[in-house]
């Protein structure tokens, strides 16, 4: 997938193994509609500062995604995550503030996966257009997908058909991974890179990828 | 004979078969294991049938039945 700006895709969310399971789909979802997601997860240095890596991130994208499902602690002595509130503010301080105008055109989709609870944890954007996922895959790929659509985006298939083709998807990366021997933990732990690329390859065999951006 | 694998997805209204490059679910169940049973039918026509988790991961690979 071709790396420029008007093509890229910013993702902030948690990195969790609960999170993997949206994380997935959200992936492919942005892949099949045509852009490319860029995600901290993408590359591992150790040596590479984190701050400096999602500043990057944002400078080189015109679209972001921001979910805020973990913003709300769900057990005792468990902290809330600031992470993504945090890079939320960054990216609009990006928008608004930088002095290169292109930035101005910055779009951005945020989530949540309880409908309003963001309103009670950041009500400074509580007049912002937030869609909720429910912790759904499924509903989440309804959601960026449309938000696709609202951008422009021309001649996408229906949500329900890039979900079906997620699940053909996995079948296919699946079946083709174990045959290599990898064993489901294997699968589960495997790199963002790595999962993307299977992704860019399954759309190109069956001709699936869209060309919106 | 057509091999073509089916598929139990998770829908919103609860848990679809489809046959894959299948333009519609045959159709949709309230229970995976409602789901699993209808598509017995279609192990033993030849077709594997592959049961989804929730986020399009697999649960299981059924094989045919002959």
């Amino acid at each position: 997938m071709e790396n420029r700006f008007e093509n890229n895709v910013f993702i902030n969310c948690p990195f969790d193994n609960e999170y993997f399971t949206l994380l997935r789909p959200l992936l492919f979802t942005i892949i099949y509609c045509g852009y490319n997601p860029r995600i901290a997860l993408e590359r591992f240095d150790s040596a590479e500062i984190r701050l400096d890596k999602i500043k990057q991130l944002i400078d080189e994208s015109i679209l972001s995604i921001h979910d805020l499902s973990k913003i709300k602690s769900t057990k005792k002595n468990e902290y809330y995550r600031l992470n993504m509130p945090f890079e939320i503010g960054l990216d609009l301080g990006c928008k608004l503030y930088h002095s290169d105008t292109k930035y101005r055109n910055k779009r951005s989709l945020i989530l949540e996966k309880e409908k309003y609870s963001y309103q009670k944890a950041l009500s400074d954007i509580s007049n912002s257009d937030v869609k909720c996922h429910s912790g759904e895959p499924e509903e989440l790929v309804f959601e960026v997908r449309n938000w696709f659509s609202e951008l422009g985006c021309q001649n996408l298939v229906s949500g329900s058909t890039i979900w079906d083709d997620y699940n053909f998807f996995y079948t296919d990366f699946y079946d083709k991974r174990t045959k290599q021997g990898f064993r489901d933990k294997d699968i589960d732990k495997m790199p963002i890179r790595e999962f993307t690329t299977f992704i860019e390859a399954w759309l190109s065999d069956n001709n699936k990828k869209n060309h919106c951006a | 004979m057509d091999k073509t694998r089916v598929h139990i997805i998770k829908r919103d209204e609860g848990w679809a078969v489809k046959k894959e490059g299948g333009q519609k679910a045959s159709r949709i169940y309230e229970t995976k294991e409602d789901a699993r049973e209808h598509s017995r039918s279609y192990r033993e026509k030849g077709h594997d049938v592959i049961v989804h988790k929730r986020d399009g991961s697999i649960e299981k690979w059924e094989k045919a039945i002959r």
